[in-house]
């Protein structure tokens, strides 16, 4: 039996409207009806912010997680979880809008060309102007034999392939421009054509792209390959978000009907409106792109490349590839010029991929004498341990609690967000920083790691995380979520809300240091090492620009090493992709990186676990591990 | 002395040519220092290094193998020894100690041979018997009387190396252990147990008493040889096999053989055998067959000889908390013992009757779980009809644990019958869920 | 040449703890009880010395058991009618400290009343523990620590969820706590930190790290205890407390020991096995390092008692 769904919207007169089959999911009816839902949890009914208000008609509510008895009362329903028996109106609220352009030029102008690159040395690629006779009815040569011809006489290129895509546009291309082009193409054997174009100067940009996929952002560095340099920047949330926060939300998306294209669809769809923004700013057309390196983690390669990553999930977490072949542009749908080599970097495994050995070959991990400890804090947590003679590996998942995902006034590090916090010890009263400087939203990651570390130096918590009830303070009571600790008065913020943080925020921020610093004590002891025999402590991601080092000792998140041997490299996956497209060298060493990676498998016995739990505390169970945290604590 | 991964790795190739079937030199290393992979899986390592990594990773613990009429596989072979650590946590105890019954009579041989007991699904046995005589000729006929009723090895007692010659010369192909040589004795046993291949038992009060002895009979070139230390006091034994592992974990070879225990000779029978379980014995004499005690020593030899490595898990069931009726909620989680224990204690502590269904989900927590593939609606569809919750309950509807809400719908599909809940994400919040939410 | 025997270098011992208070320490048992005090692994005499063996405590409880095998309630008959006849008869079948525990049904006056009963009874010291319900067992325990002020008892059971209530009333009111913790090591530490933080002296901290019964996880909890203790020798001053360990409740819970008719026959004698249970569990935790071990069956404290001794001379 068929149903009508009609989906009103806010700011929109003519209401939307699908017919669905009983047992439909609200979601798919929107889907069909061209509704967008976000669905950040990608539809596990987790994260409860596909709410709808159900003005007419009945749903069957499998689920009303995250629901508050006013909410249902109100008709509220989660839209993933609510299932079409008869016709039914839904109000859909305003969906949150994604932030876009973090586009960062501070960063752009810190980009330095590696000493020693020149285009010639470091690139295969080769632009050659080539001027062909034109036919005519005595020369009857066909285009493609014609330039294959012109290329041996004046280029010596003997043997030369290209490709269909090429041969659509080559006719056209080689009249329009009187039969003067520069042929741009791939040197090897044979060589491959990548694009003729109108004839260019020697010394104009030939533009590549250096791409990082986060799972959270995707960042697009616009490189000229003559020069080396970095001409623009673009940084965006990755499309993908709204249908799944964190990679295993998103594999779960892609093997429903459908959900595999529309991934697809969107991660490309953010790579193309970034290298939109990027071309713009330097007056360049994406088509002129020749090349891109693209770095992320297996799941978003896999996605990326249309490839089921099903398998990923599974135990035993095998990839289908770790070191995926170039592919050209136009095979997956990037604007870029069609014949363009993307090049995904090689991962090592499901959970340590391309953008882990990328961040390896921009830290120079793999060249260091000393032992280095390389972290990148995304939604997992991956670790690198080792030096230039070995690498181990593991990934733990921390979950998003530090991206502000699972605490309920979490947030992402933009405008509003509560990015540092200190608390008199005296009168418990906070102080905090606001990014932006208005009035505060939210909590980010940093803000979350400060209100802890003051929480627990001043005894709001104890060390097992529970707030302390007797404490002399109003901002200490007991919440509709058990105790909670108020960060903002309703009147102090943006939202008219009291800023609060749970104990069971704290519970997922806990657990979240914990597994970040469990993964770095298994690894140490699996190689049979000792956290203080770290030299170099690398922190990347984009967490690592606004950490408080101190405060995350305090907590137990970073391990107790002097602060002189913590380094920030922000997001180290795109510069190691930028080394990478820039230099054949560098590109073998990725390779060689990912070859010689060791990665150890946390879940494959008890290890993880024991020191999961005995990290589930603040800042330890064995306090002789952050002596300075001690000290701190006598005084 | 044990070496760590990096160790062994520097005395690899570090070429990571895969061949050996791991992706790096480094990832061989980590397996060979866990002793989950042979060194000889390496087509290129040096002849040198290679006489230094298997000095290393030789067994500070003789393994020593009886096989009985059965020859090799279930039921014809007992192994003890090629023990690594002092604590089960450390790593794992392997070998699990051999329980044999000393004959008393031919009733009581059938008795025990017919012994079997079912425990986690795993039928436990007796691993073989103990005789002991006075002559030759006794022996023959013990010997032929007791194979008769079974095939499981044997332990031979005798002070005279005749008798046990006697003993084995019945035994054609097998290798029972010969009990045994002592300080008077232990040329012709040796020079028996050289002959017919059978590992040999030392006598001795002391352990420079035992050493002295397989010093000298290994120079015979008799190598299998058990420890008998010859007590089976509580105190003295405790400190005596405590001594002799850590002697033997720190390679002093003379002792490095397993110990076989006569706790048949303690006061608490009991309590001296599961002393020897737990404390290093490798084979274990009883003095009769009783059921109830071999089934509480086969139990715990199966739980200390549990991996520790292996996640804590409970018992997927059906679990009963606070005396559940027909009309109290059915929990569905996983057997994870931490997340049980979490759902348990929150409802048994609120006093809340309910059925708790616990899933087989490998072991790991409600998302990881999930995650893996491990607890899918398949799964607990299959616990819920496997473990019959429908006959004990009046209201079919099962709660999920809200961290899997996704899989209602499927659930829906797998059970249509039943009315699919979801509940909070946290045990914590489980209390207040099942006294608003499930009325 | 001789061998060296092979002897540990501890740096840590196990904490001298004593249950219990004379009437010139203001109490009014007639005995007491101290555990701890072990500088090596279990009964290891060639390397220190043992200087106090486990104590064995008998169960009994504030009202009739509801639950409980036949064989125990055949066993002790009359005597559980109340608390003050149960504790003399345990004291009669050698128990050497007495823990009763409490149920739901209790109001804080009977649970009190409960408390004077045993300790009026008999000279030996006592623990108390609460049914295992947080609240109830806040409400119950504050109760008894007040009217029982000076007595030394244990109190228990102090968990995460708890432990500021009743290790506030221990330290008012000159009692100890029983600090359990499910089967690991680390949350065991976890809760003597924060026990030690409230400002409770480590004298009056005994751990129970809980075990499983012989078949029913028995593994875990033994190696629980063994690297609690590892962990005390090494000079971790959060595990150098006493372990206690409930025994008789978890041996007396099995199928085995409950269940007399329609099992396997390979199970054996009933009578025999359920004893046998009990001791099984009993003497491989012994080994592990327990030092207060609360058993239910007479005879199993007789032969277990007479094990212990056996281990105390080398």
């Amino acid at each position: 039996m068929n149903h009508t769904v009609t989906f009103t919207l806010p700011n929109t007169l003519q209401p939307l409207s699908a017919t669905v089959p009983t047992g439909a999911l609200l979601t798919d009816a929107a889907h069909q009806a061209g509704v967008e839902i976000g669905q950040p949890c990608g539809g596990q009914g987790r994260c409860g912010r596909c709410a709808v208000q159900v003005l007419q008609g009945k749903v069957r509510r499998r689920s009303t997680l995250r629901l508050s008895p006013e909410a249902l009362a109100q008709g509220l329903a989660l839209a993933c979880q609510s299932v079409v028996e008869e016709d039914v109106a839904v109000f859909v609220p305003q969906q949150e809008k994604l932030e876009r352009n973090l586009t960062t030029d501070r960063i752009a102008s810190a980009v330095q060309v590696p000493e020693g690159y020149a285009f010639a040395w470091s690139q295969s690629i080769r632009r050659v102007a080539v001027t062909l006779s034109p036919p005519s009815m005595d020369d009857q040569t066909d285009d493609w034999s014609r330039l294959q011809t012109a290329l041996r006489s004046r280029h010596k290129l003997e043997k030369v392939t290209v490709s269909l895509s090429l041969l659509r546009r080559l006719g056209e291309r080689l009249r329009a421009n009187d039969w003067q082009v520069s042929v741009i193409y791939n040197q090897a054997d044979p060589s491959h054509i990548l694009d003729v174009r109108p004839l260019e100067d020697p010394n104009a940009p030939l533009y590549a792209a250096a791409i990082d996929i986060g799972t959270t952002t995707i960042t697009f560095w616009l490189v000229d390959l003559i020069t080396g340099q970095v001409v623009a920047q673009a940084a965006e949330y990755n499309g993908q978000i709204a249908r799944g926060e964190d990679v295993i939300s998103r594999i779960i998306y892609a093997s429903k009907n459908g959900g595999q294209e529309e991934l697809q669809a969107r991660v490309v769809e953010t790579i193309n409106h970034l290298c939109e923004i990027a071309c713009k700013r330097v007056h360049a057309h994406p088509q002129e792109i020749i090349k891109a390196a693209i770095a992320g983690n297996s799941t978003m390669i896999h996605l990326l490349l249309g490839i089921p990553a099903t398998s990923i999930r599974l135990s035993p977490f095998i990839t289908t590839v770790n070191h995926p072949p170039a592919v050209a542009a136009h095979e997956i749908g990037l604007h870029f010029c069609p014949d363009a080599v993307i090049d995904c970097l090689p991962g090592v495994a499901s959970y340590v991929g391309a953008d882990i050995t990328a961040g390896v070959l921009a830290s120079g991990l793999d060249t260091t004498e000393d032992i280095a400890l390389f972290i990148d804090v995304g939604t997992n947590g991956e670790i690198v341990l080792g030096n230039r003679d070995w690498l181990v590996a593991c990934a733990c998942s921390a979950g998003p609690a530090f991206e502000g995902a699972g605490v309920v006034h979490g947030m992402r590090a933009t405008t509003g967000a509560i990015e540092e916090v200190w608390i008199d010890g005296q009168t418990y009263e906070p102080t905090v920083r606001v990014i932006g400087g208005g009035r505060p939203r939210g909590i980010c990651g940093s803000g979350l790691i400060a209100l802890i570390a003051e929480m627990f130096v001043t005894g709001i918590l104890d060390k097992a995380g529970n707030l302390n009830l007797t404490v002399p303070t109003k901002r200490v009571r007991q919440g509709e979520h058990g105790s909670e600790y108020v960060v903002a008065w309703a009147d102090e913020t943006e939202t008219g809300h009291d800023i609060v943080i749970t104990r069971v925020d704290i519970d997922n921020l806990l657990r979240a240091k914990a597994a970040i610093y469990a993964g770095f004590t298994v690894l140490a002891e699996q190689v049979g090492l000792t956290l203080k025999e770290v030299q170099h402590m690398i922190i990347g991601g984009s967490f690592g620009q606004y950490l408080n080092i101190e405060k995350a000792i305090q907590i137990g998140l970073l391990p107790d090493l002097p602060w002189e041997k913590f380094k920030f490299l922000g997001n180290t996956s795109i510069k190691g992709t930028y080394l990478a497209l820039l230099d054949a060298e560098q590109r073998t060493r990725i390779a060689e990186i990912a070859r010689r990676m060791t990665y150890i498998e946390l879940s494959a016995d008890n290890t993880f676990y024991e020191a999961f739990t005995s990290a589930l505390f603040l800042p330890h169970t064995d306090l002789s591990r952050f002596p300075s945290v001690e000290t701190a604590l006598v005084k | 002395m044990a070496l760590s991964g990096i160790q062994i790795y520097k005395l690899l190739p570090q070429t990571n040519c895969k061949e050996c079937g791991f992706p790096t030199c480094l990832a061989f290393a980590m397996k060979l220092a866990a002793k989950q992979v042979e060194l000889s899986a390496c087509p290129y390592v040096t002849e040198e290094n290679k006489a230094q990594l298997a000095e290393s990773s030789a067994p500070p613990i003789r393994l020593i193998t009886l096989t009985g009429g059965a020859g090799k596989g279930a039921g014809g072979e007992v192994k003890a020894g090629n023990e690594v650590v002092m604590y089960r946590h450390e790593k794992t105890f392997y070998n699990k100690p051999g329980l044999f019954i000393r004959v008393q009579s031919a009733e009581s041989v059938a008795a025990a041979e017919a012994y079997k007991v079912n425990y986690v699904g795993m039928d436990l046995t007796i691993d073989g018997f103990a005789l002991e005589a006075d002559s030759p000729t006794a022996m023959a006929e013990t010997v032929q009387a007791v194979r008769a009723v079974t095939k499981r090895p044997l332990i031979l007692i005798s002070q005279n190396p005749e008798v046990l010659q006697a003993g084995v010369s019945q035994l054609p192909g097998e290798k029972p252990l010969l009990c045994g040589a002592d300080a008077s004795n232990w040329e012709n046993m040796a020079a028996l147990a050289k002959t017919c291949g059978c590992p040999l038992t030392v006598r001795a009060e002391s352990i420079d008493g035992l050493a002295d002895l397989t010093e000298k009979i290994k120079a015979k070139g008799v190598e299998d040889l058990v420890l008998d230390p010859m007590t089976a006091h509580l105190g003295k034994s405790l400190a005596l096999y405590t001594q002799l592992r850590r002697l033997a974990l720190k390679n002093t070879r003379s002792v490095g053989y397993p110990i076989l225990s006569f706790a048949c000779n303690a006061t608490d029978e009991l309590a001296a055998a599961s002393q020897a379980i737990a404390k290093y014995a490798g084979f274990i004499v009883l003095s009769e067959f009783r059921p109830e005690l071999l089934y509480a020593l086969l139990v715990l030899r199966e739980n200390i000889y549990t991996d520790p490595q292996k996640p804590i898990q409970v018992q997927p069931g059906i679990y009963e908390i606070n005396a559940p009726k027909p009309e109290s909620p059915v929990l569905v989680t996983t057997n994870f013992s931490i997340t049980y224990f979490a759902v348990a204690n929150e409802v048994e502590g609120a006093g809340l009757p309910a059925w708790l269904v616990v899933c087989d989900a490998e072991g790991m927590s409600v998302l990881t779980a999930w995650a893996a593939g491990k607890f899918d609606a398949e799964r607990i569809a299959k616990a819920i009809r496997g473990f019959d919750v429908a006959s004990k309950v009046s209201k079919k509807r099962v709660v999920l644990p809200g961290h899997v809400a996704v899989l209602s719908g499927e659930l829906e599909a797998e059970l249509p019958d039943w009315e699919i809940r979801v509940g909070p994400r946290e045990a914590v919040d489980l209390p207040a869920f099942m006294k608003q939410a499930l009325n | 040449m001789p061998i060296e025997i092979p002897k540990e270098k501890w740096t840590g011992k196990v904490r001298v703890v004593t249950l219990g208070a004379t009437a010139a320490e203001g109490g009014t048992r007639t005995r007491v009880v101290t555990v701890g005090g072990q500088a090596c692994m279990p009964f290891l005499h060639f390397e220190h010395p043992t200087p106090h063996p486990p104590v064995l405590a008998i169960e009994i409880k504030s009202r009739p058991p509801t639950d409980w095998s036949p064989i125990l309630m055949e066993t002790w008959g009359e005597a559980i009618r109340n608390p003050a006849t149960w504790a003399a008869a345990a004291e009669a079948a050698g128990a050497e400290m007495f823990v009763l525990w409490l149920t739901l049904e209790d109001t804080p006056e009977e649970a009190t009343q409960a408390v004077r009963a045993v300790l009026g009874a008999s000279g030996l010291p006592l623990a108390v523990f609460g049914p295992g319900q947080a609240e109830k067992d806040n409400e119950l325990l504050v109760a008894v620590a007040e009217a029982a002020k000076g007595e030394r008892l244990l109190l228990g059971i102090c968990e995460d969820k708890n432990y500021r209530t009743i290790v506030a009333t221990a330290l008012a009111n000159g009692h100890l706590v029983s600090a359990r913790s499910p089967m690991d090591v680390n949350l065991a530490k976890q809760l003597n930190i924060l026990i030690t933080d409230m400002g409770l002296p480590a004298d009056r901290i005994i751990m129970d790290p809980t075990t499983g019964a012989l078949g029913y996880g028995i593994e875990y909890g033994y190696s629980v205890m063994e690297r609690l203790r590892l962990s005390a020798l090494q000079g971790d001053s959060m595990t150098q407390f006493p372990m206690l360990v409930t025994v008789g409740f978890e041996a007396w819970k099995t199928k085995e020991a409950k269940v007399g008719e329609g099992v396997p026959a390979s199970w054996g004698d009933w009578q025999q096995r359920a004893i046998d249970w009990e001791i099984g569990t009993a003497m491989t935790l012994i080994e592990a390092g327990a030092d207060i071990l609360v058993l239910r069956h007479p005879e199993s404290v007789k032969r277990v008692k007479a094990a212990i001794t056996e281990l105390m001379t080398a």
